[in-house]
């Protein structure tokens, strides 16, 4: 027989104990009744539109300013703009999101913004979906950044021979060219976006069926004590993750084998 | 005519162009030949605009074109790896400058029937053998219409057998468009097969020679004192 070795003895069983088993517990605890009282809940139905609307805007201006940041990384590596952008890539790794939504609310709320309405920004949908993308643009940015130093930059010296200014050539070729990458750091921000409990809850609220999202509303169930609800929500936040992971995967694999040989 | 006069580059302390000074004429298909890290790529960057020179001119047809950024000079480069766009077909990228007025229709289908690339117009770059890729990539450059080419060691990935077809069909197309052309290789037999004139690059310095022979015999002498 095979020798096993430490790392697999090591590996297997707290990989299952920590990692599969939690989720599991989840799956395990979905009964009917609180599935059925979940779904009749329109304040439930709420909370999923809620996290759908902001956290698809969230990705979309995330990718947005990622394509700026690769564009200053492309052209403009030298410059104090990049060198910044580029720090605050890696620095709120170590922030709190709690830290982050306080930064939000001082920065947009009635304080600074007085004249966008009586809390500023602060307490909206908007201000979810900015919460949002604060904390997933760094994910797309790196994901952008970590592409486009991939590419063969003789593709641009050619575009800029052919006429191309450097706005041209990142529209006509490395836009293109980062296709994959663009699509990835889409759904990651989006993916990210969703599971954002703590800047959304400090700078967007937990207003049931106004600001409320899955994440704040599997948090109120267990504060109100309705754990089969909040069981069936989390659930369907396992759902949504799935879907998200499976899209990647298959969508890599499907660029891998129609890229051919270049 | 395309000059270049006194170009001096270095990286940080890395002297790698020390004055040099370089003319090619409309109709002429000046081959320069240097071994590897030499700088002919640099020489080519700065002729090109995507590399500033610390010091030096660079003329295309009588002009300073020195300051100028890359599309505003008109030359047309194919480089080490021919970079054809993965994204569009063959006819996508020979037609890549239309988009900005430059070249037509006409010099389009004229470079297709040259090259010979009718039949591969609707193909993505990555179903090209590195032959077909070469032939798209100068015609891409050339469509453009260009008052100048330069080619960076344009058929690296092409076997020997085939070079011996694709090198003189390269030149009659480049004596065709009656422009200076600078044509990069490390391989004196290559050049042999396609210059009309021949330089050397050597310590950071061109120098004419009559023949590639002659480079045979300076390459020769450097690769020994750099195997040493
Ligand atoms: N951007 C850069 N920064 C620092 N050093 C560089 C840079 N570009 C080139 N060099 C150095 O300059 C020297 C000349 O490089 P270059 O690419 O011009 O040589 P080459 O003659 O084209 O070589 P090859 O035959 O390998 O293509 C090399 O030693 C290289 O390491
Ligand atoms: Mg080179």
């Amino acid at each position: 027989m095979r020798k096993v070795s430490t790392w697999e003895l090591l590996f297997v069983p707290l990989f299952f104990l920590l990692i599969v088993y939690p989720i599991a517990a989840i799956v395990g605890n979905v009964t009917v009744e609180g599935m059925e009282r979940t779904f009749a809940d329109p304040i439930f139905w709420d909370a999923v539109k809620n996290t759908l609307i902001t956290a698809f805007f969230a990705a979309l201006l995330g990718v947005l300013l990622a394509l700026g940041f690769g564009y200053f990384y492309i052209f403009h590596p030298g410059t104090l703009v990049y060198k910044i952008a580029d720090f605050m890539n890696d620095f709120p790794i170590a922030l709190p999101h709690t830290v982050a939504g306080l930064a939000l609310l001082l920065a947009f709320g009635r304080k600074m913004f007085w004249f966008a309405g009586p809390t500023g920004l602060a307490f909206t949908l908007l201000a979810v979906a900015l919460a949002m993308f604060f904390v997933s643009y760094p994910l797309a940015a790196r994901t952008i950044a970590a592409s486009a130093d991939e590419i063969d930059m003789d593709l641009i010296a050619v575009a800029r021979t052919l006429g191309d200014s450097p706005a041209n050539a990142y529209r006509r070729v490395v836009i293109p060219v980062l296709g994959e990458a663009i699509f990835s750091a889409y759904v990651l921000s989006f993916a990210r976006s969703l599971s954002e409990f703590a800047a959304v809850i400090m700078f967007g609220g937990n207003v049931p069926g106004m600001t409320q999202v899955l994440a704040s509303y599997v948090f109120s169930k267990v504060e109100e004590g309705e754990i089969g609800m909040a069981v069936t929500a989390s659930a369907f936040c396992i759902l949504l993750s799935l879907l998200l992971v499976l899209t990647l995967r298959l969508r890599g694999k499907y660029y891998a084998r129609n890229k051919g040989c270049i | 005519m395309l000059e270049i006069r006194d170009v001096y580059k270095s990286f940080g302390k890395q002297k790698v162009l020390n004055g040099v000074s370089l003319k090619v004429s409309p109709g002429e298909l000046q081959v320069l030949i240097g071994l590897n890290g030499s700088g002919k790529t640099t020489l080519l960057k700065i002729l090109t605009g995507l590399l500033e020179p610390d010091k030096g001119k660079v003329q295309i047809g009588g002009r300073d074109v020195t300051q100028l950024p890359p599309e505003e000079r008109y030359i047309g480069y194919v480089p080490q790896h021919t970079a054809l766009f993965s994204h569009l077909t063959v006819k996508e990228n020979i037609l890549y400058s239309l988009h900005h007025g430059r070249g037509s229709e006409e010099t389009f289908h004229h470079m297709v029937d040259l090259l010979a690339l009718e039949p591969y117009l609707g193909r993505k770059p990555g179903e090209l053998s590195g032959g077909y890729r070469s032939r798209v990539a100068l015609a891409r450059a050339l469509t453009s219409t260009p008052k100048a080419m330069l080619l960076d060691e344009p058929i690296t990935e092409v076997d020997r057998a085939k070079k011996e077809h694709i090198l003189p069909l390269f030149r009659s197309v480049l004596v065709e468009m009656n422009i200076p052309v600078l044509y990069i290789t490390h391989d004196p037999w290559e050049a042999e097969q396609i210059g009309t004139s021949f330089s050397i690059m050597k310590d950071g310095n061109v120098t004419r020679i009559n023949s590639p022979a002659e480079a045979f015999a300076i390459v020769r002498e450097q690769a020994l004192c750099d195997g040493e």
